[in-house]
């Protein structure tokens, strides 16, 4: 019985009307949540609060370029939060490298190394596309195709061996010594 | 004023040479020879130049020079002054500016990171922003970040 409720359609419809954040503030981006949160457009009409633990957060918000040393820390945080989880990626960075995409220091892709489940593009995106993105994210949920944290699960070998790729040997071009 | 600053520089050393850009006229650059910085910088420090504001680096692939430049301002003239030299870019070294500015070290432990310049008496080139790095320093113009960033970021884990 609980079960069926814990994966059933109500709880997906509560779910998706309470999302809390894990705002992981790494690139310009993060400067367009302010106003997003604060009255003029108040996320938390939605039920959309900043959280301050990743413990007690449902969506892990990426705001912009990933350096590898913060993707690794990234990957720590998404992997203390508890199920069912979302991952948005906020800003070109996040899904080709936007203007960064030539760095050594900053990764291209972000769903190479974490699931995504919605992407907002832009650079930066402004708060109607945010609130898009939290909306599009809302129907997902609701439709129960928001499965990333499940495909972290399954295909765990494939995303550890892409981190492991950008981790190891940092700064050698293969083939030169 | 900027020709004040010019002339003590001028008054006191003689093979320096000295600019005042254009469309810039709170700025002097000079350009002097490595051995020289400190005995500017001093000289500089002890006329109103208090404050050291950063120390950079500049990659002259072709000409096989690292140029250094160091920022330096005055609070009661408003004017910054850039000492610029060029180091041998197969042997860079340079004295440390250490015991004249104590944030010194954080430039002076970035650049030898970035660029692989070697500070003599500066006892703290330790590992700083990169981690775990292992190729040569990144922003030399002869490591290629653009086939670097392809090659590792581009593609995924076979
Ligand atoms: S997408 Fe643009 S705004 Fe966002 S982190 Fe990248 S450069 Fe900054």
């Amino acid at each position: 019985m609980l079960e069926s409720f814990r994966g059933g359609k109500v709880a997906r419809w509560f779910k998706g009307r309470s999302m809390w954040l894990l705002h992981f503030c790494t690139g310009c981006g993060a400067i367009e949540l302010p106003p997003s949160m604060t009255s003029r457009y108040d996320l938390e009409r939605f039920g959309i609060i900043p959280m301050a633990s990743p413990r007690q957060a449902d969506v892990l918000l990426i705001t912009g370029y990933l350096s590898v040393k913060t993707l690794k820390r990234v990957i720590t945080t998404y992997e203390q939060m508890l199920d069912p989880k979302y991952v948005i990626g906020f800003g070109s960075c996040t899904i080709n490298g936007g203007m960064y995409w030539d760095s050594y220091a900053t990764i291209n892709k972000l769903d190479y190394y974490l699931p995504v489940d919605v992407y907002i593009s832009g650079c930066m995106p402004a708060p109607d596309a945010i609130f898009a993105a939290f909306l599009e994210l809302r129907e997902k949920i609701e439709k129960g195709e928001a499965n990333g944290y499940k495909l972290y699960k399954i295909h765990y070998e494939r995303y550890k061996a892409n981190q492991d790729k950008v981790f190891k040997n940092r700064g050698i071009i293969e083939g030169e010594d | 004023m900027v020709e004040g600053v010019v002339e003590l520089i001028k008054g006191n050393f003689s093979d320096v040479e000295i600019v005042i850009p254009e469309h810039q006229e709170k700025r002097v650059h000079i350009s002097v020879e490595k051995e020289k910085v400190k005995e500017i910088a001093k000289f500089l420090k002890d006329n109103g130049f208090r404050h050291l504001s950063f120390i950079t680096c500049v990659d002259w692939i072709d000409e096989g020079k690292f140029e250094l430049v160091y920022g330096l301002y005055s609070y009661e003239e408003k004017i910054v002054v850039l000492i610029k030299t060029k180091i041998d870019r197969d042997n860079p070294k340079q004295e440390t500016l250490l015991p004249l500015w104590d944030q010194a070290q954080t430039y002076e432990r970035e650049i030898h990171e970035m660029f692989g310049v070697y500070f003599d008496g500066n006892p703290g080139l330790t590992p700083f922003i990169l981690e775990d790095w292992e190729g040569i320093p990144p922003m030399r113009k002869d490591f290629d970040s653009r086939k670097y960033s392809q090659i590792t970021y581009d593609s995924e884990a076979k």
